[in-house]
């Protein structure tokens, strides 16, 4: 991928002996393993079942700055014999990335770019490993198509990280309708007898017919005083943690900057299952530079250990924000 | 270390808060130009939108329409008069130059016998290579293995320092840097304001006693970097071709590397809460911190920055 923001070699020689010092010194004071200040919210969108914005970087005060990124679920009903659907359900993910983000992109680099961001995203959350059990509708028949479109409204470094927050926040938010099946059964009664007589000729030609097949046809959405249930397993949505690494020191959640001054990033994306140890969900090297083998192992430990850390805290912001929304509902509810 | 925030709360919006903000026009004068000072009614801030006056008694100029012979505001900025002549001036911009403004660009391509030079501004600069100073003397004739190495002096993603020269048709800028106190930088970091924020100062280049220079370019581009001494400074005698058009930092040591982060921190900080920057504030607001001894991140903390803005503005008054 090519470097997004140019800078001089001044610049980055600035930026590189910085981090070689001892201790190492970033240009905005932060040490290695800090990150900004990251701002989310969740329920952003009315009309989604589930979203999520974050920002990181961004000076509460000011009106800009920092890497935004919105991130809604849609869900869509798809039938499995005819249509797209695949029993169980599935999950598409979406990134779209705004030109105002990145103004000095053409559009064709801009449409590479989100696609390398798409297909990072959509491999890592689709994998079955993963998959929500309450996606599918009517076995065989009808399921749930989950859609997760990602807009990146502004990059100021860090995009993976921020992406993962925000679909993490996003799926947690989701709700999926409850669903009842229905079933049509032939009525059994005397009066309807004379005209079965007269009109059904040939009984297997009708298409209306659903006596032969004993399963459920279609479904309703009950009254429910929700809009659903979560998403199962939505615990397990993983985190990416993305470490730069320049020559022997790598630090976390670099600006646009201090990207295009380490050669190499390493992005490891994390489950973290209440019942088990962390698993990794995927690896991937980005970046003209070279890494040793031998180091890969403790890269990944560290990312582990850092990755815990980040969903320790989101796991606590999404349930303060689940709170929140939950508070101002019945508030709203009180004074009508 | 990471810690989740929320987003600040949006200033709660009454359906009938918002009626009254908009008194209906009927006399189209909403806004008080009669009364000379301008101080009180000139530091309003229009939203676009916003009926400003009636056409008929006055002329619109930049940042505002007329619509119904009324003149309405465009953008969100403070109204200014001249005269019959009612412009607003948005806060939120891009550079608007001024010939002999000084400017921190960056070559964003190089072309034949120019470079592309991004500052902030609606299109790229210009700097044609007749307006920088060329090794071997000033008086020069630039033939043409100039041309043919021109990325040795400039090349993509170098910052540079340069003054507004002139204009062209189009409305691009054309910079020049000949002088010797333009030309490359290095020694430091960049960082970025609303251009408005920039006043306009007898001297933008200034040295704060931390052992930091600061190059305040008009176009809210500020260069943040190490002191260069006096004696060290390239003489108008010897134009040292290799040190002006230098890549390599010299040896910064962490004290002022520190310093350099501490200025930068508080120059983010003054941006974000719309503090327009002088010498003068920034060296109150480099004390203030000094005297605080806190942490360089600290300051990027919402609470250390607001501190940080009360005590200057108490300082101002």
């Amino acid at each position: 991928m090519a470097n997004l923001t140019s800078i001089s070699k001044s610049e980055k020689s600035y930026i590189q002996t910085a981090l070689e010092a001892v201790p190492p010194l970033r240009e905005d004071g932060r040490a290695l393993y800090d990150f900004r200040a990251v701002l989310l919210a969740t329920g952003v969108a009315p009309l989604a079942n589930g979203s999520a914005r974050i920002n990181i970087g961004k000076n509460p005060e000011e009106g800009a700055g920092g890497t935004e990124i919105l991130a809604a679920t849609k869900l869509e009903v798809e039938t499995v014999d005819s249509g797209d659907g695949v029993d169980g359900g599935r999950i598409v993910c979406t990134v779209t990335c705004s030109p105002a983000a990145y103004p000095l992109l053409s559009m064709n680099a801009l449409d590479e770019l989100q696609y390398d961001y798409t297909t990072t995203l959509h491999q890592v959350l689709s994998h079955p490993s993963l998959h929500p059990r309450n996606l599918g509708i009517l076995p065989r028949k009808k399921s749930w198509l989950l859609n997760l479109d990602l807009v990146v409204l502004s990059d100021a470094g860090n995009v993976y990280d921020a992406m993962f927050m925000a679909a993490r926040a996003a799926l947690w938010d989701t709700k999926v309708p409850i669903t009842r099946a229905v079933q049509y059964t032939a009525k059994k009664s005397s009066s309807s007898k004379p005209v079965d007589e007269k009109m059904d000729t040939d009984e297997s030609s009708s298409g209306f017919d659903t006596r032969q097949i004993p399963s459920a046809q279609d479904f309703d959405l009950p009254d429910y005083w929700d809009e659903g249930e979560v998403l199962g397993g939505r615990e397990l949505w993983p985190l990416a943690v993305t470490l730069n690494i320049h020559s022997s020191v790598h630090f976390l959640d670099a600006t646009s900057k201090e990207e295009a001054a380490a050669p190499l990033k390493m992005m490891a994306a994390f489950a973290f299952p209440s019942t088990s140890s962390p698993t990794i969900q995927a690896v991937r090297l980005l970046g003209p530079g070279e890494l040793q083998h031998a180091r890969l192992q403790t890269l990944l430990s560290e990312a582990e250990r850092f990755g815990q850390e980040m969903y320790d805290a989101l796991e606590i912001k999404l349930r303060d924000e689940d709170f929140r929304r939950n508070h101002k509902a019945r508030n709203r509810f009180a004074q009508r | 270390m990471i810690t989740f925030a929320s987003f600040p709360a949006a200033p709660a919006h009454d359906g009938y808060d918002g009626a009254r903000r908009y008194p209906d026009g009927e006399d189209g004068m909403e806004v008080d130009f009669d009364d000379d000072d301008m101080g009180a009614s000139g530091r309003k801030l229009t939203s676009p939108g916003e009926v400003l006056t009636s056409s008929q008694a006055f002329m619109r100029g930049h940042g505002t329409f007329v619509d119904n012979e009324e003149v309405i505001a465009s953008v969100t900025g403070v109204i200014e008069r001249v005269n019959k002549l009612i412009s607003v001036r948005a806060i939120r911009t891009r550079y608007n130059a001024e010939v002999g403004d000084l400017v921190v660009g960056r070559i964003t391509e190089v072309q034949p016998r120019r470079w592309k030079v991004d500052a902030n501004s609606r299109q790229d600069a210009v700097l044609m290579l007749s307006s920088v100073n060329l090794p071997g003397g000033v008086q020069r004739r630039k033939v043409e293995s100039d041309e043919l190495q021109m990325r040795t002096f400039f090349e993509e993603g170098d910052l540079l320092v340069a003054e507004v020269q002139a204009f062209f048709a189009d409305g691009a800028l054309s910079l020049h840097t000949r002088s010797l106190k333009y030309g490359k930088l290095r020694n430091g970091q960049l960082v970025t304001v609303p251009p408005v924020l920039i006043r306009r100062l007898k001297s933008h280049f200034v040295s704060l006693p931390c052992g930091v220079d600061l190059i305040l370019g008009l176009n809210g581009y500020i260069w943040v970097s190490k002191l260069t001494k006096a004696s060290e400074q390239e003489g108008e005698e010897g134009f040292d071709a290799e040190a002006v058009y230098s890549n390599k930092n010299d040896d910064i040591d962490d004290a002022t590397r520190a310093a350099v982060s501490r200025v930068s921190n508080i120059i983010r900080v003054l941006a974000a809460h719309f503090v327009p920057l002088t010498d003068t504030v920034l060296l109150d607001a480099y004390e203030w911190v000094i005297e605080q001894e806190s942490d360089i991140k600290d300051l990027l903390q919402p609470e250390i920055g607001e501190a940080l803005v009360t005590a200057i503005s108490a300082q101002r008054q």
